[in-house]
């Protein structure tokens, strides 16, 4: 009955983050893999949740206020102007948001635009729209864009491209000039842009967040996505939302009610005092994390691993392997699990072989194989023993030995 | 692609004074969908956009890619005809103009269940609050096929098996999407629950519907047979249920498995109103010989205790269907809703009594609207489960049920659902409104006794 399944299906393979994450539960490892906390959620905005469940907000609903928060935060942040009655879709997380986005715009054969490495996901729900990935990779070991690789990749298919800054795996945030060019490209070729924000309020050292739709000529043409998640650490509670142009959002709406009709009602009730947090929370998240951060990266550097791009925002380090280590990023991770009792990603699932490039030289393309994804979203104490862990095999050098 | 490009006609009669909020945008993407062409004239009115509409062959050739890329860049999917503001908010929203009693959209007033509700407090202050398993939590799929057990005597397994959604929406919606290819031919009962003809349209399905009809809305075999061939893929059926109350008999049921087994077609099967089945027992599909390995079994939590909104939903199905299913959904929402999923495993556990009071409430409300709505003249087709209920409005003289159903809020005060919306052909449906009664008593006497007042044949 293999041939039941549908053709989009078929070539959907299973996700390698989860498929590790099984292997470490079995090995009772410590989780550095996927991008959740540890450590709870702040205490006001699950105080919200009970409340709501309490006070019987537990039918469908769509909660108006969060759409009057949005709005009055994308204006604050980057002085956009969002109409909260008609630009905004609250969605299950941004997962749905992304993917009602996808739905919305992307016809079969259209071409879509994804900066590699990547997030898997956008992938799939592209494909299940009908459309096609195109890859632009950007160069280790900054992760630059290049300019005319970018332009490149355009062709009279293309419809959208996709742009999540700050960036998973490699924490990068997009700088204004990187932003402008592809701007520019987006407005040349009358392009849309679906962006992936959920990292919007986790930036480091005084980069700034830049939404892509607050460039000149690039509000009517982009679909902004983001949710709670990782801002108020509840990435189980599937409250995200998409904002675009009123007919894109009006669209989305549409289809994401007939995906799933209502983002869970007690936690868009929480989503109000979440969004009402006062800055003093969102600037100790971004304190928070930016030592957890170093904390890591000072880890890793210790025990040989390259660091040559510092995390700019989001939640992990995407770190190269040891100049002296033979092994695959896979199986770098394997021992790790099994001798270190740590797991993380690695890096391969990011890379995307795309023929439609030019092809890269055997030596620039193994890099695909070198990095590692650590997610430093832990509390201090996970982070510690992992460092224990870690200082525990390596030798006197302070380099790590898996056997 | 196999769409019509038809609206159903109740949206060309309903004023433009009901389209105010939705108009302007909608105008401009009918036009972007249909010709590629901006609107250069101020906003059109509804039924001139209407009339513009084009035959699909016009569609196809019209657009070219050029066209559409010199344009404003204004380029939404062309599936999108079938993604409209559903007439649900609608209703609503002229419901709150006019201070109407809402017995039209199928949610509670009421609230949920305690024990439930504590679970799901109990969870959120244990820390459950990050990313589940994406098929579900494993305590969840555990009861989940504790409960599926107990109700078909089926055993199934819970990693393999089960696939836990936001909503028995989100199931529907991966399942079509996992398990079905552009231009597979599947077969559609109507009247639907309206996601359906949605999200087979974004599969990119050829719909093949047969109307039931009143008064029993009896499945009509003979068009059965002849409709279900070797090409046909699946058949989505839905029992109890929305809007009729209509519950499959065994030898419905008995027919068309023998049809699908003959042909080697896929049953999706909708039953989130399992539990509340009055007038006869439920019945799986998936129960019956020969059809688990081909069956798609959807249910959600929601109606079962009243928390319609928490989005907890569920597709059982044998491991070679659930990984379709399952790639689908781990694209759509990657996840759903964790402190949800661990009190929906303690809902699913509740005891026996649970599901007898439940039955046994529903039916006394059943009873107040069922015999207000004869008392006030409307015809009343007899509905077997489900919390709705599917009557006649002719004796009251207007012209259509949409009609009929401003009529019911503006001037008595109470809403009700056109169940056009609910046919691939509106027309079937312009007799037809459906009252749900999934509210408090005193709501239900209230707008029992509004209508005996007003409503005048």
């Amino acid at each position: 009955m293999e041939d039941k399944l549908s053709i989009v299906a078929k070539s959907f393979a299973p996700s390698p983050i989860q498929e590790l994450s099984h292997l470490a539960q079995r090995c009772n490892a410590i989780n550095l893999a996927e991008g959740f906390p540890d450590f709870p959620a702040p205490s006001h905005i699950k105080h919200a949740a009970i409340s709501a469940i309490h006070s019987d907000f537990n039918q469908y609903r769509h909660v108006q206020g969060i759409c009057d928060h949005l709005a009055h935060i994308m204006k604050q942040m980057h002085g956009l102007d969002v109409n909260p009655l008609t630009d905004i879709a609250i969605c299950c997380g941004q997962s749905e948001a992304f993917a009602a986005a996808a739905f919305a715009i992307i016809d079969k054969g259209d071409e879509v635009i994804l900066f590699d490495p990547c997030y898997e996901t956008y992938e799939g729900c592209i494909k299940m729209a009908g459309g096609v990935s195109v890859y632009v990779p950007l160069d280790p070991p900054h992760w630059t864009l290049d300019p005319n690789r970018f332009i490149n990749a355009f062709n009279e298919r293309t419809k959208a491209l996709v742009l999540n800054s700050p960036h998973n795996p490699t924490g990068k945030v997009f700088t204004k000039d990187e932003l402008e060019i592809i701007a520019e490209e987006c407005r040349a070729r009358n392009c849309l842009a679906i962006t992936d924000e959920v990292y919007e309020h986790i930036t480091f050292n005084n980069a700034k967040h830049i939404s892509l739709a607050s460039l000149p000529g690039m509000k009517e043409r982009t679909i902004i996505t983001s949710s709670l998640s990782k801002t108020f650490s509840v990435t189980g509670w599937r409250v995200g939302w998409a904002i675009a142009p009123a007919f894109i959002a009006s669209a989305i709406r549409n289809i994401h009610a007939k995906l799933t009709d209502s983002a869970p009602a007690p936690f868009q009730e929480a989503a109000l005092i979440a969004l009402g947090s006062p800055p003093e929370y969102f600037e100790s998240l971004r304190s928070d994390y930016e030592s957890r951060r170093d904390y890591i990266v000072n880890l890793l550097a210790r025990i040989g691993f390259k660091i040559q791009f510092k995390p700019q925002g989001a939640l992990f380090l995407f770190a190269e392997l040891p100049e002296n280590c033979q092994l695959s990023d896979v199986d770098y991770v394997k021992m790790l699990i099994q001798q270190a009792g740590i797991v993380a990603v690695p890096g391969c699932g990011f890379f995307h072989a795309d023929l439609s490039l030019e092809k890269l030289s055997q030596e620039g393309c193994c890099y695909r194989e070198r990095y590692i994804r650590f997610a430093f979203c832990k509390s201090d104490q996970t982070l510690a023993s992992a460092a224990k862990k870690l200082g525990q095999l390596s030798d006197a050098a302070g380099c790590l030995n898996l056997r | 692609m196999q769409n019509k490009f038809t609206w159903p006609s109740h949206e060309m009669r309903l004023g433009p004074s009901t389209f105010l909020n939705f108009s302007k945008h909608f105008c401009a993407d009918f036009n972007f969908i249909r010709t590629g062409r901006p609107s250069s004239a101020p906003c059109p009115s509804f039924s001139a956009a209407m009339s513009a509409v084009p035959t699909q062959n016009d569609v196809v050739s019209g657009q070219t890619e050029s066209t559409q890329k010199t344009q404003q860049p204004l380029q939404v999917a062309k599936r999108l005809e079938k993604f409209k503001t559903t007439i649900f908010t609608q209703m609503s929203n002229l419901a709150i103009k006019h201070g109407a009693i809402n017995l039209g959209q199928g949610f509670p007033n009421f609230d949920g269940p305690e024990f439930v509700k504590e679970a799901a407090i109990q969870a959120v202050i244990d820390g459950k609050n990050q990313y589940a398993r994406g098929y579900g939590v494993p305590d969840l799929n555990n009861a989940i096929a504790e409960r599926f057990k107990k109700d078909t005597g089926l055993v199934v397994d819970p990693e393999k098996e089960i696939t836990v959604t936001s909503g028995c929406t989100e199931a529907i919606a991966a399942t079509m999407l996992g398990l079905i290819n552009p231009g597979d031919e599947v077969i559609l009962f109507a009247p639907f629950y309206d996601s359906y003809e949605a999200t087979l349209s974004m599969a990119g399905a050829k719909v093949k519907g047969i109307t039931l009809r009143p008064p029993d809305f009896a499945v009509t075999i003979d068009e059965l047979r002849s409709t279900i061939s070797k090409n046909t893929r699946a058949i989505l059926l839905n029992s109890p249920h929305n809007p009729t109350g209509k519950m499959f008999t065994r030898e419905e049921l008995d027919v068309i498995a023998s049809l699908c087994i003959e042909n080697d077609v896929l049953v999706f099967s909708d039953e989130v109103y399992d539990k509340l089945a009055f007038e006869m027992d439920h019945i799986s599909p998936a129960s019956l010989p020969g059809m688990y390995e081909r069956t798609v079994t959807m249910n959600s939590l929601g109606k079962t205790f009243s928390l319609t909104g928490w989005k907890i939903g569920w597709a059982i199905a044998p491991p070679h269907l659930s990984w379709g299913v399952r790639q689908a959904h781990s694209y759509l929402t990657f996840a759903t809703s964790t402190p949800m999923q661990w009190a929906a495993a303690t809902a699913l556990r509740a005891p026996d009594s649970y599901y007898v009071e439940l039955k046994r409430d529903y039916q006394a409300k059943k009873a107040i609207l069922v015999e207000g709505l004869k008392s006030v003249g409307f015809e009343v087709y007899p509905s077997s489960g489900t919390y709705f209920v599917v009557v006649d409005h002719t004796p009251f003289g207007l012209e259509n049920d949409v009609a009929f159903c401003e009529y019911l809020i503006k001037e008595v005060g109470v809403v009700a659902i056109p169940t056009s919306v609910f046919y691939l052909n509106p027309e079937d449906g312009k007799n037809l409104v459906r009252f749900t009664f999934c509210k408090d008593e005193g709501t239900l006497r209230a707008a029992v006794d509004r209508m005996k007042e007003k409503l005048r044949r």
